[in-house]
């Protein structure tokens, strides 16, 4: 199973979100490197040393470059603003009609996926649930809990959704990888969180068809 | 010079117990929070370790659940409410009457008050540990309906509620004696545009407290109300909302965010002009970009919530965007006051440095977490934990010891080493960073928060162990604190009323000061009344 390590950006959805991490951790990168450039250059230059034993300057305003370095950075916020925004509407498009429709509900401490017109899968923190999905065909998942708040949260799809009691949340998921992903709670919910997890298996669409049916005649 | 004397006639000042208890001196007052945030720090530091030695190693079996739950519900509600935020309400109530040079707080009784139910708050949900079911276990957030009577039965969740209610209601009430001493009971000369900007910030933060504070108050209340009086309001099972409780939780929340750093932007603007020998550059513009920062925090609580599919995202993403705004001038104006100086590195100067090293990463992360798509991984991700340490542990703490060993010579008349001291700061830089750092990895490798234990697989096992390292690294820094005070106080060096040649009032009179503050005040003429005293043909005029 694929867990712990850097996520495997299994779906669609995940590769817009992946895009996402990649812009904002270069810009996080840029800006921080520039700004700790001029401050260990300005720490490093402007030691006290037997050459530079006194301020060589009192000036403590200067308004052109004060509006530059408050108009540079709204422009860039705007500008990442619009297009996180984007990204946003891109991942939470749901499509209008569904091959598969799965309901989670989140309970302390396991998970149940019921299929539509499917098979119902339960779990426990010993004894995990295993979530099936046909390979590039769009998942709807509805999420909500029966007791306290809990998050649905698959990493290498780096998305997860609040399983809130009295709340449907849906969201489309389309895979693009084969293999078992580990799926965990996202939201603190007392004593065992640590251990309420649960498996995604992707599989080919003949393959999910065959555990379909196989599940619905046990 | 020329100089208002102050005509007073006190009786000898007494040291005795009862003198501390009945006290309504600001300084001591000041003294008395200071000392015990510092206190209530040394338990919930020792609680960070044992979180830090469960998870060294994957499997681990040190501590169960239960007693995991605890103590990082308790870590998380004492670093917020016990030590980061009322240290720096403690250091204001010392320092901002001495900063605009009054002899007290406007409500010097009221000032008492706050800080005896303050301590009292701490005990409490401290006390909670004591119950048969232990300390309150639902986490800092204790969101509703996890911390519900039906699920959280002990009566640990209770003196929390309790505890944080008196901490909240205290808040409220000493911020009110900061603004009301600011704007009224400031000395002739001292123009709002002179104010200096530790006490800015102050009157910013109070600001906030008035504004956030009661929206705390009133959750813990519907919490109670709930738990112990028949209440549903956060109960879906009967029409409530576990929804609102985020919404109320949160309006208080974020803001309380800046109220645990605004205080020590000032700290560190303080700090870095006076060891860099300039005024602080900009001082316009750190006043303003406070207030912005103030204002904008109200906006962005639904910040916390954008998995919950619940609240309109874009809207609270744009606004949180908008605080690296002001926050970029800040940085801007601190590299600028250094620009051009001749910066002596004590240990003071040293921690303010790695503040803005430490926050800075803070910073641009916390713009990470701004994206909500970026957020559908992180959010309750380590990458989380570390970004939110980065910004209270790298920024405010770091500030927290600036400001220790900066005024720690105006508040007992004699120094800390700076020797120890320097060997504190790099021991707490090198451990801060081996902590935090790697929590950014495992949040994106997938490791959720308030986790007891982990599984032998991927990259975590690794990456935990060096946070741990990390930590015991800060640890081996505390105890050098610790040796560093008790050392210093045998040696005694005297510190004089101006060790460090700072600008502001509270160096132009005696270390310690006497009751009442000041026997004579500098005229003041600018921000920098001292500087103008020690450079009288080149004095400021604003």
């Amino acid at each position: 199973m694929h867990a712990q390590t850097w996520p495997a950006i299994g779906s669609t959805q995940a590769a817009a979100l992946a895009e996402d991490w990649w812009i904002f951790t270069y810009a996080a990168i840029v800006v921080a490197v520039f700004v700790w450039g001029l401050i260990l250059y300005a720490a490093v230059r402007f030691r006290r040393t037997a050459r530079n034993p006194e301020p060589r300057s009192q000036k403590d305003a200067n308004p052109p470059l004060e509006i530059a370095w408050t108009v540079a950075p709204l422009l860039i916020v705007i500008a990442l603003f619009v297009r996180t925004a984007h990204i946003e509407t891109e991942v939470e498009a749901q499509a209008k009609v569904h091959q598969v429709e799965i309901a989670v509900d989140g309970y302390r401490w396991g998970w149940t996926f019921a299929y539509r017109g499917g098979p119902t899968v339960r779990g426990t923190a010993e004894h995990p649930p295993e979530m099936v999905l046909p390979l590039g065909e769009v998942a709807s998942i509805r999420v909500s809990s029966s007791d306290v708040v809990h998050s649905f949260w698959i990493p290498d799809m780096l998305f997860k959704r609040d399983a809130i009691p009295g709340q449907v949340s849906a969201f489309d998921l389309t895979p693009t990888k084969e293999g078992t992903f580990l799926g965990r709670c996202g939201e603190f919910c007392g004593l065992d969180h640590a251990l309420m997890s649960f498996r995604v298996r992707v599989v080919a669409p003949v393959a999910y068809e065959r555990w379909r049916k196989g599940e619905a005649t046990r | 010079m020329s100089a208002v004397e102050a005509v007073r006639v006190t009786a000898p000042e007494r040291h005795d117990i009862l003198s501390w208890i009945t006290t309504t001196d600001h300084k001591r007052i000041g003294v008395l929070y200071m000392a015990t945030t510092l206190l209530f720090m040394a338990v919930a530091g020792l609680l960070a370790i044992a979180i830090r030695t469960q998870l060294a190693r994957p499997d681990g079996t040190l501590l169960q659940p239960h007693a995991y739950n605890q103590i990082f519900t308790l870590h998380g509600t004492a670093m917020i409410f016990l030590v980061i935020a009322p240290f720096a309400l403690g250091l204001a109530n010392y320092l901002i009457p001495l900063q605009i040079g009054a002899p007290d707080m406007a409500f010097p009784r009221l000032n008492a008050t706050s800080y005896w139910m303050f301590l009292f708050g701490g005990l409490v949900v401290f006390a909670g540990a004591a119950t048969n079911e232990g300390a309150a276990s639902a986490g800092w957030t204790s969101y509703a309906p996890l911390s519900e009577i039906i699920i959280s039965t002990g009566l640990g969740q209770d003196f929390w509620i309790v505890g944080l209610a008196m901490v909240s209601v205290a808040s409220i009430m000493t911020a009110l004696n900061f603004v009301t001493t600011t704007f009224i009971l400031r000395a002739p000369g001292m123009t709002m545009w002179r104010i200096p900007i530790f006490t800015w910030e102050m009157v910013a933060t109070s600001l906030l407290i008035f504004m956030a504070f009661p929206s705390l108050t009133a959750t813990l209340l519907l919490l109670f109300v709930d738990r112990r009086l028949g209440g549903h309001v956060f109960d879906p099972a009967f029409g409530g909302s576990p929804i609102l409780y985020q919404h109320l939780f949160w309006f208080f929340g974020h803001p309380e965010v800046y109220v645990l750093i605004l205080p020590y932007f000032g700290v560190v603007s303080e700090v870095i002009s006076t060891f860099t020998g300039r005024p602080l550059f900009g001082y316009t513009g750190m006043v303003l970009s406070a207030f912005a920062i103030a204002g904008l925090s109200m906006g962005v609580w639904a910040h916390h919530m954008f998995t919950t599919g619940a609240v309109n995202n874009p809207f609270f993403s744009f606004v949180s965007f908008l605080i690296a705004v002001p926050t970029g001038i800040k940085f801007f104006n601190w590299v600028c006051t250094m620009w051009g100086g001749s910066i002596r590195y004590t240990t003071a100067m040293l921690f303010a440095l790695g503040f803005l090293m430490n926050f800075l990463l803070g910073g641009v992360t916390g713009v990470m977490v701004a994206s909500p798509p970026l957020d559908f991984h992180a959010q309750d991700s380590y990458f989380v934990v570390a970004h939110f340490h980065y910004t209270i542990g790298g920024g405010s703490f770091f500030a927290l010891f600036a400001a220790v060993y900066y005024w720690w010579p105006k508040v007992f008349g004699w120094r800390l080493s700076e020797r120890l001291g320097k060997i504190n700061f790099w021991l707490t830089f090198a451990g801060f960073n081996l902590t935090f750092l790697p929590m950014f990895f495992m949040g994106v490798f997938g490791m959720p928060r308030r986790i007891y234990t982990y599984a032998n697989a991927g990259a975590l096992p690794q990456l935990n162990a060096i946070a741990t390292a990390g930590a015991y690294l800060m640890l081996i820094a505390a105890v050098v604190f610790i040796t560093n005070v008790v050392v210093s106080a045998r040696r005694r060096e005297p510190a004089g009323d101006n060790p460090w040649h700072g600008y502001t009032l509270e160096w132009a009179t005696s270390s310690p000061p006497p009751e009442y503050n000041f026997r004579r005040l500098p005229p003041i003429r600018s921000a920098r009344p001292l500087w103008d005293v020690e450079h009288p043909k080149n004095a400021e005029a604003r």
